[in-house]
């Protein structure tokens, strides 16, 4: 480890209702590989996007190469020699490897482009980074791994000295894993510091030098890898007070009856033989880290997504379920992570989207009874305590937690008795959270069964009867509420090797 | 000017459409002053039997629009409808009430032949449009031999079709186009059909998750707009008796301008039927008026492209301000 | 499955067996069987006058598809080539008959109207973000106005054979002895060759392919995205000037008010050819070939005793079953 190529101090980032970054300290040396972990929503990514442009910082500074420096865009840190490779990755189909690595600077001769020295350097750069790819490829012929490769190999290509991997491994096989470190290694020896953000602690063991861990937008501690143990680690980063009192007991009696069977069910990489149950009454949480297949899962049982295989069984009969037709008839509703594009139709009213997926109860003879439209819209505006001036108004002028409202007013109007949650929580503020979650109990009292995906720990503990708890598109562990803790939790989500 | 959007019975009526409302009445004075001979009800007549087809037209796409998809086949398509139902009707001797049905049925054929492609195959709407556009002008051709068609006259003894239009000087037609407007208006608006047409425009993937089968009600709308197409095909022959093949290209742009002045979006989900129809009466009432004046058909199309252009643009940016 | 993501097997670039290229192989060989089932069923088809007619109808398409083929890469589309080759060759015709310009002055008015709408198109898709089929479908009409506007609505004949001015009518078709050459041919190789290594060596092209594969990412990789979306369409708008000048000089008489279909061809051919309908991919010397399919089609047709206007009908269908295969080709690699 050489010495402090890259250091911040107290930075502070905040967004309308948010408070991201309080604080937080990171320093990066020469030649180390440095990771940052904490859970979703911890501020990791924020604090990289402070770091490369994408994000103004509102206080605090960063030193880079013994200057205090502050980058307005991606360009200005990529020149500066801050990159960053993204876990979505920002390539052009089209194009040969190659072209990618030098878009906007490419080689000129002539009036044309020298696609042939452009060959040529990506191939000497491969060659350093001892990966073995033709240059002259078409991008979208590579496996997402290679593509992977591609993007770091035009990292370094920038003469970078600082190089953050934002989950880099999220995509890759094993041997593709085994070929990244090699090269994270290389890059490594040639004193050039990197960020390793990564979910799967024994990667981090393996390739780190240091951990820093941070929680709820705040920093928690650096370690040295070698001398700390996977315990060490999930403890900071789990290590909160559950301030709303956790479920003790599951509230569903053991002979409830199954409502929901699902069996071995696959679709695609994401959702590899799942199967499980749900009983009348419960709500079941799903836990797992970002890329668990947990929203996929969701997917393939609503229809949503095409699924390659498996059974499923409502109420003990046997359905085919292949379009969210089909599932809504079954009595599922599903309520997305991403309520925007996914959940509700924005520029249409309160009672149009409430009425959406039952549309057909609210009209007689050829015309839609907006009277009754309206009335079953109001109900469930007063009895969700949903805020709006009136059942008219656009829902694009409602807050996020409202909106959830209007989501769940629809799939009870329709009469679902299985309800999907997907992050229900997400992007709302804390009041209407502790609103949300009443409902959801009371919709559990009255009956209805919940599946309930969330990555946040607390929602999960306070929740749930019972939890599922997948990993990289299986699932790893179920365990009722009586013997869930945060920590045996934790350690069914990351990988063990 | 916040004052006056306030206003209860100007939030009612909608600001676009009361300038558009403004819009036509200055037009109309305008043309009273630069030429005398506007003045009159023959111009007005004439103004009139060109807003009956270009409103069918117009109302058909305004459908096709609100799901955010477009057909430019409608005005080639509205001419093979004539052109296939006339040469049955005048070759083949098919009787007039069969000769209308068969002419509604081509332009729903051809609904139906678009809204297969584009919601079931997600082939682009402008691949389809430019696509049928061709076999439209092809099939016409092919099937009258390259010939143009001549329907009967008001005297003559199938002539009756063109009460459709008028008696006497009384403006039948407009009253049919008004009902017919008020009906696109109640599917758009009281309908399920249109519920979901309208939400599919502005959110597909949504309303997919709600359980609706959206390829479903997509091709209904190109069904409706090929319907509306086929009935306009009859306003068109009832007004203006000769079809010939090859053409018809020229109307489909106004009726796309009427429809995206009257304030239905490009981008989908937002239609008004009424604005459609302001909006068609505004650019039948350009086209007399410059005939008026004394220029020809070509402008026109200068104008009414420039309309489109400029309609298209101002939603572009109001949809910009939002986000 | 660890295996196989490190070693997949990877298609040979460049061979005539990659993606591309047998799709161009497919379609020359579509040229081939055209052309010979329509020599087995009519004996007039098979004269050397006939392959003249054909190579004069081509080149303005041709002209036109080589241009289009720059908007459809970006993932838009140009509808206003048509009725604009028209304009054009009535704005420079009107000049060299009725103004005594001479004909050097009237081609280059074309195409610099040409530029000019083109210019237009790209403005209007680019800076204004209005979607580039209303954009054309609008500069479509305009043109056709303003065609109709420039000639006072008459047909223009540009100089014909052996008048003062008419040297341009040999740059197409060139009489030797007693034969006819189409000389045509080979001006529409070199520019379709000249136009290959625009779209792929030169930054030009190679932006344009960054355009219709991923506009966000070029925009993040620092590229004057505007400009060089505005610039595919002043290609496809100079191109379409070029169309003009052939188009003159093979047919005699101009008329105001035509043009409407031509863009089908011109689109269609470059489809045919491989251009992806969603953008990204493409090339030249594809829609080259394209666009032969449908000129063939075009002449053939009425050898085998069916009307010519069953061509329009099947160039539709035709241009639907290559955007098909295009979307089924797409959902193949997604999921695979």
């Amino acid at each position: 480890m050489g010495d402090i190529i890259l250091t911040m101090k107290d930075i502070d980032k905040s967004f309308p209702g948010v408070h991201a970054l309080d604080h937080v300290n990171f320093e990066v040396r020469k030649g180390e590989v440095h990771a940052l972990m904490g859970e979703n929503g911890a501020g990791k990514s924020t604090l990289m996007k402070v770091l490369t442009g994408i994000y103004i910082k509102d206080s605090g500074s960063i030193v880079y190469e013994g200057k205090e420096v502050e980058f307005h865009t991606t360009r200005e840190a990529q020149d500066a020699g801050v990159v960053i490779v993204h876990q979505e990755l920002n390539m052009l189909g089209h194009l040969t490897v190659a072209q990618n690595i030098f878009i906007g600077r490419e080689f000129k001769k002539g009036i044309g482009i020298d696609d042939k020295k452009m060959n040529e350097e990506a191939a000497k750069l491969f060659g350093k980074l001892h990966i073995d790819i033709d240059p002259a490829e078409t991008m979208s012929n590579l496996t997402v791994g290679k593509q992977q490769m591609c993007e770091i190999a035009k990292a370094i290509s920038h003469k970078a000295k600082v190089i953050i991997f934002d989950e880099p491994s999220a995509a890759l096989t094993e041997a593709e894993i085994e070929e990244l470190f090699k090269i994270i290694r290389d890059l490594r020896k040639q004193q050039i510091g990197i960020v390793y953000i990564s979910h799967r602690m024994d990667e981090i063991k393996v390739i780190t030098d240091r951990v820093t861990v941070m929680r709820d937008g705040t920093y928690v501690g650096t370690l040295i890898t070698k001398d700390c143990t996977k315990d060490d680690i999930i403890n900071m980063m789990v290590g909160r007070v559950i301030y709303e009192d956790p479920k003790t007991q599951s509230s569903v009696p053991k002979n409830a009856p199954v409502v929901l069977k699902v069996e071995n069910l696959n679709a695609g990489r994401m959702v590899q033989d799942v199967s499980f149950e749900l009983r009348k009454g419960e709500i079941l949480g799903f836990s797992g880290l970002m890329g668990a297949g947990r929203t996929e899962t969701a997917r393939a049982i609503f229809g949503a997504d095409p699924k390659t295989s498996g059974n499923i069984y409502i109420n003990g009969k046997k359905v085919e379920i292949n379009s969210p037709q089909d599932a809504v008839k079954c009595g599922i509703g599903y309520l997305s992570e991403d309520r925007k594009r996914f959940g509700i139709v924005v520029q249409k009213s309160v009672a149009e989207n409430s009425t959406m997926a039952a549309l057909e109860n609210f009209v007689s003879g050829l015309f839609i009874n907006k009277k009754s439209e309206n009335k079953i819209a109001q109900e469930y505006v007063d009895s969700l305590a949903t805020k709006t001036p009136s059942v008219d108004q656009l829902v694009v002028n409602l807050s996020g937690g409202n909106q959830q409202k209007v989501v769940i007013a629809k799939w009870l109007i329709r009469n679902c008795d299985i309800l999907i949650f997907d992050e229900p929580t997400r992007g709302i503020d804390v009041g209407a959270k502790n609103e949300i979650y009443k409902l959801m109990n009371r919709l559990a009292e009255e009956g209805k069964s919940i599946i309930m995906i969330s990555s946040e720990m607390t929602e999960i503990l306070r929740m749930s009867d019972r939890i599922v708890v997948m990993c990289e598109g299986k699932k790893t562990g179920e365990i009722g509420i009586e013997e869930a803790s945060q920590e045996t939790i934790m350690n069914m989500a990351t990988r063990e090797i | 000017m916040e004052k006056i959007k306030q206003n209860p019975i100007v939030k009612k009526i909608g600001i676009n459409r009361i300038v558009l409302c403004g819009v036509l009445i200055l037009m109309y004075a305008f043309f009273c002053m630069l030429s005398d001979k506007f003045v009159g009800i023959q111009r007005i007549m004439s103004a009139l039997n060109y807003a009956y087809f270009l409103g069918f037209l117009s109302l058909g796409v305004t459908f096709v629009i609100a799901t955010g998809g477009i057909d430019f086949s409608i005005g080639p398509v509205m001419f093979c409808s004539a052109l296939i139902s006339g040469y049955c009707l005048t070759s083949y001797g098919v009787p007039l009430v069969f000769s209308l049905l068969i002419s509604v049925l081509v332009g729903a054929l051809f609904g139906v032949f678009n809204g297969y492609f584009v919601a079931y195959w997600t082939v682009p709407p402008f691949i389809i449009s430019m696509a049928s556009m061709n076999i439209a002008k092809g099939l016409a051709s092919v099937f009258t031999k390259t010939q143009s068609v001549s329907w009967p006259q008001s005297v003559d003894a199938n002539g009756w079709y063109r009460n459709f239009v008028k008696v006497g000087n009384f403006p039948v037609g407009l009253v049919i186009f008004i009902v017919f407007a008020v009906i696109c208006s109640i599917i758009l608006n009281q309908t399920k059909a249109g519920r979901y047409i309208l939400s599919l425009g502005s959110n597909k993937e949504a309303v997919r998750l709600s359980g609706v089968n959206v390829k479903k009600w997509e091709m209904l709308a190109y069904i409706i707009c090929g319907t509306l197409v086929g009935i306009a095909a009859i306003f068109f022959v009832a007004a203006y008796t000769t079809v010939q093949p090859g053409y018809g290209d020229t109307y489909n742009n106004e009726a796309i301008a009427g429809c995206v002045m009257g304030g239905t979006s490009m981008a989908g989900g937002l239609a008004s039927i009424s604005g459609t129809v302001i909006g068609v009466f505004i650019i039948a009432l350009l086209q007399e008026g410059l005939l008026a004046l004394g220029f020809s058909k070509d402008y026109q199309l200068i104008i009414t492209g420039i309309i489109v252009i400029v309609a298209v643009y101002a939603d572009v940016i109001t949809r910009r301000r939002k986000n | 499955m660890s295996k196989s993501g490190v070693n997949a097997p990877e298609e040979k670039k460049g061979s005539v067996f990659s993606r591309q290229g047998s799709q161009k192989l497919i379609v020359l060989l579509v040229v081939i069987f055209l052309f010979i089932f329509f020599s087995v069923f009519s004996a007039n088809f098979r004269k050397y006058t006939t392959v003249l007619s054909i190579m004069d109808y081509s080149y303005y398409i041709v002209l036109m598809a080589i241009g289009v083929t720059f908007p459809l890469i970006t993932g838009g589309v140009d509808l206003s080539i048509g009725t604009g080759l028209i304009c054009y060759s009535l704005a420079g015709g009107y000049l060299i008959v009725h103004c005594g310009w001479p004909t050097w002055a009237g081609m280059l008015v074309s195409i610099l109207f040409g530029v000019l709408i083109g210019t237009l198109n790209g403005v209007l898709v680019s800076v204004m973000s209005l979607p580039p089929f209303l954009a054309t479908l609008c500069t479509c009409m305009i043109t056709r106005g303003l065609g109709s506007i420039c000639s006072k609505n008459f047909g223009i004949s540009w100089p014909t054979g052996g008048a003062e001015g008419s040297w341009f009518r040999n740059i197409f078709k060139i009489t030797i002895g007693d034969t006819k050459y189409p000389l045509g041919f080979l001006w529409v190789v070199l520019l379709v060759l000249l136009m290959g290594f625009v779209l792929n060596h030169t930054k030009i092209g190679r932006y344009t392919i960054a355009i219709g594969s991923n506009k966000e990412a070029t925009i993040l990789s620092g590229i004057n995205v505007r400009f060089y979306h505005i610039m595919a369409y002043v290609i496809s708008g100079f191109f379409a000037g070029l169309a003009a000048i052939a188009y003159s000089a093979v047919f005699s008489t101009v008329q105001p008010g035509t043009g409407a279909g031509f863009e089908l061809e011109a689109i269609g051919g470059a489809i045919i050819g491989g251009v992806s309908a969603s953008g990204g991919a493409g090339s030249v010397g594809g829609s080259l070939l394209g666009v032969f399919v449908i000129c063939l089609l075009k002449t053939g047709l009425p050898y085998i005793g069916l009307q010519a206007n069953w061509q329009q009908i099947i160039t539709g269908m035709v241009l639907i079953g290559a955007v098909m295969v295009d979307i089924l080709k797409k959902k193949k690699a997604q999921t695979a």
